[in-house]
């Protein structure tokens, strides 16, 4: 049974309301760790605009990046999985979610139950930079219409 | 997530579910408040990260949340039922609709307009004022066919590059671009369709599309350009992968990788098209 339970997360809806707005790159390499890092203090301050757009670097290699848009009608999020003790810690939280579960009328039955993983917003972004290789946009081909 | 549904949404959940295919289990979203199902879909590419503000996150992931149409789901239930357990039998749904791995499939009991949807792909009786179902493959054929159509017409309107044939003839014929054809998006459309049934749905719709099989050549052609686009990649650290041209070049491959899939599907609910999205403004402006 518990396992069962386990396969649903409950999206916090008030976290999706008006997360802070978040600074997003995607790099065009693997950094195999899940930590914080001084991005403003190593990466955006070295951001130029140059003629082919925007220029940076990474470990001594040239990016070259692109500022992406969300698609239109849709919003990016950034999600984090909250730990169930917090959850404990946050008594009140907890139960103003409860609250707001059983609220409609339409949540079935079932859905009364605890939701043992909760899931949050932590940021809201509409667009994020793509970063690639400086080498490698020049020498890409260019598309044919 | 469309900004509309975040708003009118009393509560979200994650869900664990079957997939259509039935082999492994999918992420959705659902909306209990409208309610209404999303299917979570994951761009992943070699070598990627990201930076969140001040934190580093490995893999550089990217997932969307898009409405999905619940009857690819009912459809599961309805076929697996009818293979198993009912074989021609009408029943009620909540007997279908029953899942020991995935338990939270019953929330598709509760999509509104359920009956409306169940029309496309079964026949139904009503005992009692209780409606009993039975899956019909002919109904659910013309069904999908309307599918294929519709997927076509968005194919069409985003300009999604569906035919291999006719790109590899314009790259050895010197840019001469013809007009793709509309069997190759009929085969396109039918490829994005599957991705969402049974194999052997797929099958039998793609009989009843009168598509032919595919001829070999049509399959292999994109390879000579591939080779020929990969060589300054390869010739680089691996993570100097990223361009926009590694896109192009499994855009021509009539098989698609997962991740192309995912944002071909994407293109279907009016996002942007792959290019505008990661890549390439520069190759605009030139």
């Amino acid at each position: 049974e518990e396992s069962i339970d386990k396969r649903r997360v409950h999206l916090r809806r008030d976290a999706l309301r008006d997360p802070a707005p978040v600074s997003l790159h995607l790099l065009p390499c693997e950094v195999p760790v899940n930590r914080p890092t001084p991005v403003g203090l190593f990466f955006t301050p070295a951001i130029r605009l140059g003629p082919d757009g925007l220029e940076a670097s990474f470990r001594g290699h040239s990016l070259r990046g692109e500022e992406v848009v969300v698609p239109p009608g849709f919003m990016g999020y950034v999600m984090t999985e909250e730990k169930a003790e917090v959850l404990v810690g946050k008594q009140k939280d907890h139960e103003r979610e409860e609250q707001e579960l059983v609220e409609p009328p339409s949540v079935p039955q079932a859905l009364e139950r605890d939701f043992d993983h909760f899931m949050g917003a932590t940021a809201s972004f509409s667009s994020f930079t793509v970063w690639g290789l400086l080498a490698a946009a020049i020498h890409a081909q260019v598309s044919e219409d | 997530l469309t900004a509309e549904s975040v708003r009118l949404s009393w509560a979200l959940a994650f869900l664990r579910g079957a997939s259509p295919l039935g082999w492994e289990g999918a992420i959705y979203l659902f909306n209990m408040c409208l309610p209404q199902l999303f299917e979570i879909k994951v761009f992943k590419e070699k070598n990627r990260s990201w930076f969140i503000n001040e934190s580093v996150q490995s893999g550089g992931l990217l997932h969307f949340a898009t409405p999905m149409d619940p009857l690819f789901l009912l459809l599961h239930y309805l076929i697996k039922a009818d293979k198993e357990s009912f074989q021609g039998k009408f029943q009620p749904l909540d007997q279908v609709v029953m899942d020991d791995m995935f338990p939270d499939c019953i929330l598709l009991l509760k999509l509104p307009e359920l009956e409306t949807l169940l029309r496309h792909v079964t026949e139904e009786k009503e005992i009692d004022k209780k409606k009993y179902y039975k899956y019909s493959k002919e109904k659910t054929l013309k069904w999908l066919e309307k599918k294929v159509n519709q997927t076509m017409a968005a194919l069409k309107t985003n300009k999604v590059n569906v035919s291999a044939r006719v790109q590899s003839t314009a790259f050895f014929s010197g840019g001469q671009v013809s007009s793709d054809k509309d069997e190759d998006y009929v085969r396109y459309a039918h490829g994005l369709i599957s991705d969402y049934i049974p194999k052997q749905l797929s099958d039998d719709l793609s009989k009843h599309l009168k598509l032919p099989e595919p001829p070999a050549s049509v399959q292999n052609p994109p390879s000579k350009k591939a080779k020929l686009s990969d060589e300054p990649v390869k010739a680089k650290e691996d993570y100097t992968k990223f361009n926009s041209k590694d896109f192009k070049t499994v855009k021509k491959n009539s098989k698609m990788t997962a991740a192309q899939k995912a944002l071909a599907k994407v293109d279907k609910s009016g996002m942007k098209s792959i290019d505008s999205f990661f890549g390439a403004k520069h190759v605009k402006k030139k």
